[in-house]
């Protein structure tokens, strides 16, 4: 039973990882960029939402109708530097990794090095918890786990039922025929590194409901999130979400059974035995995607 | 695809680096940040602050440099502001008063980053190339760790605010700002189970939850090469409070939930959560989302404005101390030692940090500015060894501590004043030892 509720807790928890992968995830796959700068727009998300529900009173949730827009726009931006100076896919992580450390720093000067939580008046949330039957479901990352579904189902009809969707496939698997086409891969980009911007907002915002910030908080993120990239498939829309999942709940079960010291351990192994077995991850998607 | 795998792998390889740099150990507190820093490795603050005064009994003359680093970002940073802000206060204060040797004190002070790889070559910098008069120690254990070789390279007094992990502190010029005895695994265990004694058997089981970081690691299990010194792990049982539970975890770790649910399982009657900074809180929070509740927590250096952050949820949570402004204790002291907690007050909430009491690292960091000050003019000049040797002979006189002395038989740690203090109504209170306490402990809640 404990074990049960172990995987509960992870799977939901990595839903939320996922969720933070997605956007990375889609970027690298079919932009050819691999975008630190995402985990910035996550932080920064994070920050604003507790900044504007503190401060203005917004309910947390609700605050992504200002964030989401603000960080398209800054996602939709740094993708169209990197297509402005045809940034390659390598110098794309150097680069965004400048601008994580930028970002970091911006954070640090603005909000201070200290935490910052909202408080339990202005984020009822945080101790809230569904229980069905003997199983716990905390708010937080149930609500992660209801935005996670809801993005990936969302990007998974866009890609497949969606013009705008079958050409970033095809921009994804050969850049050049696919411009041959007639494909404006430029204003694609942009969209959708705008779109994964949007999701870094969400994302932040449900950081911020479940736990205090720092601005090192990237740092902590990263190693699993890219865990979970690459265990999901680069591109691989709903392989990210299941690869969340997976990692989330294998990690909980493996904590609870062997000690928390463990997780990174079998979860890092998981990802070298993927790299040498699956490297383009471990689920499988339909032929053309 | 498969041209993607190299990539995938050097990202992966790139990654657990950071994830593995991205760790922090050490000596929890909240914090406050001027947001004024300067980005890793550079100078943040090199000022007497208060023009040197030429009225008479100012200070005059070319300024006294202290060189020294703080982790103003990175993850230690939420804790190592507050260094940087008692500091400058400090140093703002003795301009402002007859300075240093009748001297100003100009206080060089670098961002480490909370990079333990640079702490090393950032001292050697500040004393080889820079050629500061004096140098204090960074925040945080491990760094502290780092810089002492250098001092004792070049022979340098090295005071340092935070270091509990006495053992290992070998240079005989280096003084602890904050003591825990020169046994804090045998000290802080027995501390705890004397005042759980006072609770007339009430609690009989614990749950030890422990940061795998060197000085929680210290005081729950000992050295890590010799298992045969106690610690919390021996310690407790022999006093009688069966371990139910016994659950390291990883810094950074993230999985509190599953934390909690071994916890619920094993159902003790005290959680004790040596961890640091946020990871009660994060603990605490799982717990309250399973629907346990332990009747009693302790959390050994947790990051206080975050604990206190949560409200009713951590009411009754004990903690470890060596100063709190409960006016009772500031009623007993000295008028300055109001005076310096309003205006440690005063910045911090300029600052616009959550939590603005003068304590436990507040308290670390003016005793370690006041041992280098005492021991400069006790010596009569910026000799080292005469500063270190004025130490060693006369001890140090502190605001927030009373007088202490330094045996290097026990490498300068002395006699710890350290108390438990509780959340009680929303603040923090000392509830022990009975004779310090401002307010009696509070026994399992119902």
């Amino acid at each position: 039973m404990s074990e049960l509720q172990a995987a509960i807790f992870g799977a939901l928890g990595g839903s939320l990882f996922g969720l933070m992968a997605l956007g990375l995830s889609m970027g690298w796959g079919f932009l050819k960029n691999i975008n630190l700068a995402h985990f910035a727009m996550i932080l920064l998300g994070g920050y604003l939402t507790v900044d504007l529900a503190t401060n203005l009173g917004m309910s947390p949730v609700a605050t992504i109708v200002i964030t989401a827009p603000l960080l398209f726009l800054v996602g939709a931006l740094v993708q169209a530097g990197f297509e402005r100076f045809d940034v390659s896919e390598f110098n794309s992580l150097l680069i965004s990794y400048g601008l994580l450390i930028i970002t970091v720093q911006v954070v640090t000067n603005i909000w201070t090095a200290d935490y910052q939580r909202m408080a339990p008046d202005v984020n009822p949330l945080a101790a809230e918890s569904l229980r069905i039957g003997p199983f716990v479901f905390p708010a937080p990352t149930l609500l992660a786990a209801a935005f996670a579904v809801a993005l990936v189902v969302l990007a998974q009809f866009v890609l497949e039922k969606t013009y705008a969707g079958r050409a970033l496939q095809a921009f994804g698997q050969d850049r050049q025929i696919a411009s041959a086409f007639g494909i404006d891969h430029r204003m694609l980009g942009v969209l959708l590194a705008g779109a994964s911007g949007a999701s870094a907002a969400i994302a932040g915002m449900l950081i911020a409901v479940g736990e205090p910030l720092i601005p090192f908080s990237p740092f902590e993120w990263i190693g699993r999130v890219f865990a979970i990239v690459i265990l999901g498939g680069i591109g691989n829309v709903k392989g990210t979400l299941y690869a969340g999942l997976l990692v989330g709940a294998v990690s909980g079960v493996v904590a609870l059974a062997w000690g928390p010291s463990a997780s990174p351990l079998v979860v890092f192994s998981l990802v070298v035995l993927a790299l040498v077995f699956r490297p383009q991850g471990l689920f499988p998607r339909k032929a053309g995607h | 695809m498969r041209r993607r795998a190299p990539v995938a792998s050097l990202i992966a390889a790139l990654l657990l680096v950071i994830t593995a740099c991205a760790t922090d150990d050490t000596g929890g507190s909240t914090t406050v940040a001027p947001g004024t820093t300067g980005g890793p490795g550079t100078t943040v603050a090199s000022s007497t602050t208060e023009a040197p005064s030429t009225t008479a009994g100012g200070p005059s003359g070319e300024p006294i440099v202290v060189g020294g680093t703080l982790a103003l970002t990175g993850g230690l940073g939420p804790t190592g502001v507050i260094h940087q802000i008692a500091g400058q206060l400090f140093v703002d204060r003795l301009n402002a008063s007859t300075g240093l040797l009748g001297r100003p004190v100009e206080w060089n002070l670098v961002d480490d980053a909370s990079d333990g790889a640079r702490i090393a070559e950032l001292y050697e910098q500040l004393i080889s190339q820079d050629q500061v008069d004096l140098i204090i120690g960074p925040y945080a254990t491990p760094n502290i760790l780092a810089a002492m070789p250098v001092a004792e390279r070049h022979g340098y007094v090295l005071p340092q605010h935070t270091s509990v992990l006495a053992p290992a502190m070998t240079y005989a010029c280096q003084f602890p700002g904050w003591s825990i005895g020169p046994e804090p695994n045998v000290f802080i265990p027995n501390q705890l189970a004397d005042a759980l004694d006072s609770l007339g058997g009430s609690v009989s089981t614990v749950g030890l939850v422990t940061n795998e970081g060197g000085s929680t690691s210290f005081v729950s299990y000992g050295p890590a090469d010799n298992p045969d010194v106690p610690a919390t792990d021996t310690i407790l049982p022999e006093r009688g409070y069966e371990i139910v539970a016994d659950i390291p975890y990883p810094i950074g770790n993230t999985e509190w939930g599953s934390v909690a649910t071994d916890l619920q399982d094993a159902d003790p009657d005290i959680v004790v959560i040596n961890g640091l900074g946020l990871e009660a809180n994060g603990l605490i929070e799982a717990m309250n989302q399973i629907g346990f509740d332990p009747p009693m927590v302790f959390a050994l250096f947790p990051a206080p404005g975050a604990v206190l952050s949560l409200g009713d949820l951590t009411d009754g949570v004990v903690s470890v101390s060596i100063f709190e402004p409960n006016e009772p204790i500031l009623a007993d002291m000295d008028p300055e030692a109001r005076e310096i907690t309003e205006e440690f007050s005063a910045r911090v909430e300029e600052a616009g940090l959550p939590y603005t009491a003068f304590e436990t690292q507040a308290a670390a960091s003016w005793n370690t500015w006041e041992i280098l000050t005492q021991g400069v003019e006790g010596a009569g000049s910026l000799d080292q060894q005469a500063i270190c040797d004025y130490l060693h002979e006369n001890g140090a006189d502190l605001t927030f501590t009373g007088h202490v002395d330094f045996d290097p038989e026990v490498n300068n740690y002395w006699p710890t004043t350290q108390v438990l203090k509780q959340v009680q109504g929303g603040e923090w209170v000392v509830v022990w030892p009975e004779d310090s306490a401002v307010s009696p402990l509070q026994g399992p809640a119902g």
